[in-house]
């Protein structure tokens, strides 16, 4: 019949087969996505074994596995890591402590409680490059509204980005403002889905309030919560535009994460094979991480089901 | 029949185009894409190219700025010029950048053209010699090299950009307050010299009154300034301190040749050593007077964020009374609706270092841009585009870019005796001008730069002395150069 079709209609018939819909209909965005995605990737792989620069003209020559040792073995790559680790412990933390009081508190019927709620959302909402301008405004110490109040308190001008410290403090806010109402998203839809005759229940037996929030509270929202904590580690783990922005990686080195020094190694020095090895060594991080997060999805709708 | 009207024909459209000048043999639409940092010189270009350029060989050109913001302006051309699509047939470059991209096979050598133009030829000629070395060589010759040769060009040396842009660091000051006669008396009880006022002033300043200048204004919300009670906390200076791209390393650079220390010199590669010489005794000393002057600028110098539009935003603002800031960052300084300190603005050399003699030495790093071509260009875009930097650098040209914002390095528009009166800054250019010499052009140059101002941001941040920054520079800077055999 296909073969009849195929004769009779010509090449158009031929490929509008029922046979070959399903193949024709995803074509296009398996194209796309070998062109835009697992080429460039295959293609930086191969790089990353290479002694290959962008800038320069010279033939590659093959150097194995050198790139990835000569990463794995500099001093300021584990430096950068370190970073990237005070920044991502410090701002998921503060994201799941803030997200968490966030969502305690909308859990809860209250007067413009949605208007209030659209407005905590927001940050979620803009862009890295206009976080990061605002908290580097925020933080300017001869105009900004960070030392203007600080300066009520203090003799001297408050200036948050002058010590690794006040830097890290700064990047990690600027995060975490951005970032906890996600957790607060998450957080809530656990506290909502409890029914409310395990508390009525628990009101009876006189259970204390942190005994309802452990026995009863707690296990409904621990796999998300478990969600919360890989996701925005993933993501803070790539951190780049707020910490380029804010501090440029100031002062010194102290706050450059892994992201910015790859992009430096990338697109600054030119060390195109080496910056491959480093991504694909951050890459490998990240699909580990990834695949927690997507055990804790399975256990989440275990759980739910 | 039909034969002889046609030839008919195109005589009389022969004629007809003849006598209107037209040259339709050789005419051709020309397209030049030029990528361009979008600031005021810039713009000026494209809005003046659009009313005057006439193409010498007839053709119909067109000049398509890419205006590209300045934070993303490296990222972009870098980006363009590796992926390999070949877009631009002209870019505006920073000198440093010549060596990536002309190793990379990006920048074309104009040698050969320059060779057989005797008008570019001329051009070269006029163009001042620090800036024919800055923008043009690589590998780099420096300023006393080219003048040794004693022709243009010089044998042996190859040469790429043409200035699209020549920037100096001049002094702006509030003259409201420098001119103040209660403020100067103060001055002159407290540290018994005069507070600079005039042009003249500004020629016989050296870092140490820099220095005074800054304790004395540095004044707290409700003081007094010039009569008036201030509002805000106040500082008298400010130069560039900041992390990001060279912004610390070109002011710290005047200091170092100032004081008679150097950089690693590239152009005696590969007998120059880093170790020794980047973190010599006098470098240090250098350093550690440049660093003395930060307690008495804006809080922002303790963030190693103070970079040349920063401080050039607290200047238009009113925080402080004086700023050492390229040229090119002029013109928003006197714009009324930018600038609270518009009426009260006047300009003056940078000051410098005074010798034994009691002169002063103002050595510094060049900055603006050349122009170059790209190597994909066909011939044809080659000489028109090579007619562009000729209509660019005619005197009409650019004495019509100097009205406006921008600057020329041509020594013969210098001595126009109109040229100081075009813009406030003009003298001061013409005087720094001839004290410039610019920094590394190698390929691994941003990555000796990354090193550097992380280590110089360490130390205006406090976290490490002068000398322990400039050995970490010296150690870092040996073993790289060491490595692509440029030293020895």
């Amino acid at each position: 019949m296909a073969d009849a079709a195929s004769t009779q209609g010509g090449f158009g018939a031929w490929l509008l087969d029922p046979k070959r819909r399903g193949a024709l209909l995803v074509t296009p965005a398996l194209t796309i996505l070998f062109v835009m995605n697992i080429f460039p990737l295959m293609w930086s792989f191969g790089l990353s074994f290479f002694n290959y620069k962008a800038t320069s003209t010279r033939v590659p020559k093959f150097k194995g596995l050198d790139n990835y040792a000569d990463v794995l073995t500099d001093e300021k790559v584990w430096e950068r890591f370190q970073t990237t680790a005070i920044i991502v412990g410090s701002s998921v933390l503060l994201q799941l402590i803030v997200g968490f009081l966030l969502a305690l508190l909308f859990a809860k019927e209250f007067p413009m409680r949605r208007i209030v709620l659209m407005l905590v959302l927001t940050p979620m909402m803009l862009s890295f490059v206009s976080v990061g301008v605002f908290f580097k405004l925020f933080y300017e110490p001869t105009f900004g509204i960070v030392s203007y109040v600080m300066n009520f308190f203090t003799t001297d001008n408050f200036v948050m980005l002058a010590t690794p410290a006040g830097a890290i403090a700064g990047i990690v806010i600027a995060d975490a403002w951005m970032w906890s109402p996600f957790v607060m998203l998450l957080v809530l839809a656990g506290l909502v889905s409890v029914p409310k005759y395990l508390y009525e229940a628990a009101e009876i037996d006189r259970a204390s309030k942190w005994r309802s929030f452990w026995t009863i509270t707690f296990p409904y929202i621990k796999s998300l919560l478990l969600l919360a904590v890989l996701f925005r580690t993933i993501e803070t783990f790539k951190l780049f535009d707020i910490v380029y922005i804010i501090t440029e990686g100031g002062p010194g080195s102290s706050t450059e994460t892994i992201a910015v020094y790859l992009y430096r190694t990338g697109f600054q020095f030119f060390k195109t094979s080496q910056s491959s090895a480093l991504a694909y060594i951050v890459l490998f991080i990240v699909i580990v991480l990834t695949n927690l997060y997507l055990y804790a999805v399975n256990r989440r709708e275990a759980e739910v089901s | 029949m039909k034969t002889r009207n046609l030839i008919s024909g195109l005589m009389g459209a022969t004629v007809l185009a003849a006598g209107m000048g037209w040259t339709p043999v050789s005419a051709a639409d020309v397209t030049i894409t030029m990528a361009a940092p979008d600031w005021p010189p810039t713009r000026f270009m494209k809005e003046h190219f659009d009313a005057t350029y006439k193409s010498p060989a007839g053709h119909n050109t067109t000049l398509d700025m890419d205006f590209i913001p300045w934070p993303s302006f490296y990222e972009r051309v870098a980006a363009s010029l590796t992926s390999g699509e070949q877009k631009y047939q002209m870019i505006v470059t920073d000198s440093q950048w010549l060596g990536a991209f002309v190793e990379g096979g990006y920048y074309l050598n104009l040698t050969d053209k320059i060779n057989s133009d005797p008008e570019l030829q001329a051009i070269m000629q006029d163009l001042h010699p620090a800036l024919v070395s800055a923008y043009s060589t690589y590998p780099h010759r420096t300023r006393a090299q080219l003048e040794e040769a004693g022709e243009v060009p010089a044998p042996g040396v190859n040469y790429y950009g043409f200035p699209q842009f020549p920037d100096t660091y001049v002094t702006f000051y509030r003259q409201d307050i420098f001119c103040d006669e209660g403020e100067m008396k103060a001055f002159m009880d407290k540290y018994g010299s005069n507070l600079p006022c005039s042009y003249e002033d500004w020629q016989d300043t050296d870092w140490t009154k820099w220095g005074q200048i800054g304790e004395f204004f540095q004044r707290k919300a409700g003081d007094m300034l010039a009569g008036e009670t201030l509002d805000d906390d106040f500082y008298g200076i400010a130069y560039q301190a900041g992390k990001g791209y060279d912004f610390s390393t070109m002011a710290i650079n005047a200091f170092v040749w100032q004081q008679g220390g150097d950089i690693w010199d590239e152009s005696k590669a590969p007998s120059a050593q880093a170790e020794g010489v980047v973190n010599s005794d006098v470098a240090v000393a250098a350093f550690d007077e440049y660093l003395s002057y930060l307690q008495y600028m804006p809080p922002v110098a303790k963030t190693g964020q103070m970079d040349i539009f920063v401080i050039q935003d607290l200047y238009m603002q009113g925080k402080v009374g004086a700023i050492i800031d390229w040229v090119g960052l002029g013109e928003p300084v006197l714009d009324p609706s930018a600038s609270k300190v518009h009426d009260k603005s006047a300009f003056g050399p940078a000051p410098g270092s005074r010798k034994d003699d009691g002169s002063i030495d103002r050595t510094g790093n060049i900055g603006g841009q050349p122009f170059v071509l790209t190597t994909w260009n066909s011939d044809e875009v080659v000489d028109e585009a090579l007619n562009v930097v000729k209509w660019w650098l005619s005197p009409d040209t650019q004495l019509e870019a100097v009205a406006n914002g921008g600057q020329s390095g041509l020594m013969s528009v210098m001595a126009d005796p109109g040229y100081n009166d075009l813009r406030p800054w003009n003298r001061a250019h013409v005087e720094m001008i001839d004290w410039q010499k610019d920094v590394w052009h190698i390929p691994e140059f941003f990555e000796m730069l990354t090193q550097q101002q992380e280590e110089f941001d360490k130390a205006i941040t406090g976290q490490i002395s002068a000398k322990e920054a400039l050995d970490a520079v010296a150690e870092f800077q040996q073993e790289l150069l060491e490595d692509i055999d440029m030293i020895e």
